[in-house]
């Protein structure tokens, strides 16, 4: 199996989103917003620290 | 009712609970997700048995690295520890995995964060199924 370095990033960040959200939130609703935000905040500090790294890679 | 009998009545109330939520945590452990089955959390179950299953089958598809019990290091024996942490699932990785790791690609590497993740993952759906069982959390 090859994944792209995106693809492993957002297949992970989405198995850990959603396993949080489940555990730590009972609420449907309050679920799916964590799920979302947690989601959401892997992919924004991800490609940050992707562009944050950026310059040292060459 | 006497006062030793309600008394008595609650020790054995407390046990039974300490031994369901013991219950819980192994059986968590062992199968992903079934320590919130056995309580009939349905949801919280699939959704542990879903999300380590996924990172199990992509970390041993992207060929990571599995520790065995006989590592040589301080970082083998925890990454033994975090792949055991996976259960049942640890030796589904096993059998997933029949060429062995390759971690000379990005790919192998991240493989053996996802085996490592589904370990600790399990473990934290197992710690917490023990913490709902004792009436600790909702």
């Amino acid at each position: 199996m090859t994944l792209s370095h995106l693809q492993a990033m957002l297949l992970f960040a989405l198995a850990i989103s959603v396993a949080f959200g489940f555990l730590g939130r009972r609420r449907p609703a309050e679920r799916a917003r964590f799920i979302v935000w947690s989601f959401l905040v892997f992919l924004g500090v991800g490609i940050a620290v992707g562009w944050l790294m950026y310059p040292f890679s060459k | 009712m006497s006062e030793n009998a309600m008394g008595g009545e609650l020790v054995s109330c407390e046990t039974r609970r300490r031994m369901l939520a013991l219950l819980a945590a192994v059986a968590g452990w062992l199968v992903p997700g079934l320590g919130h089955a056995i309580q009939r959390m349905w949801g919280r179950a699939a959704a542990c048995f879903l999300c380590v299953g996924m990172l199990v089958a992509v970390g041993a598809g992207m060929r990571g690295r599995i520790f065995s019990q006989y590592g040589s290091d301080a970082f083998d024996r925890l990454g033994f520890f975090a792949d055991a942490g996976s259960g049942s699932f640890y030796f589904l990785m096993r059998t997933i995995e029949k060429d062995g790791p390759d971690v000379s690609k990005a790919d192998g590497d991240y493989g053996t964060r996802f085996l490592a993740t589904a370990g600790v993952l399990n473990l934290l759906a197992a710690l917490h199924a023990y913490e709902v069982a004792r009436g600790r959390k909702a």
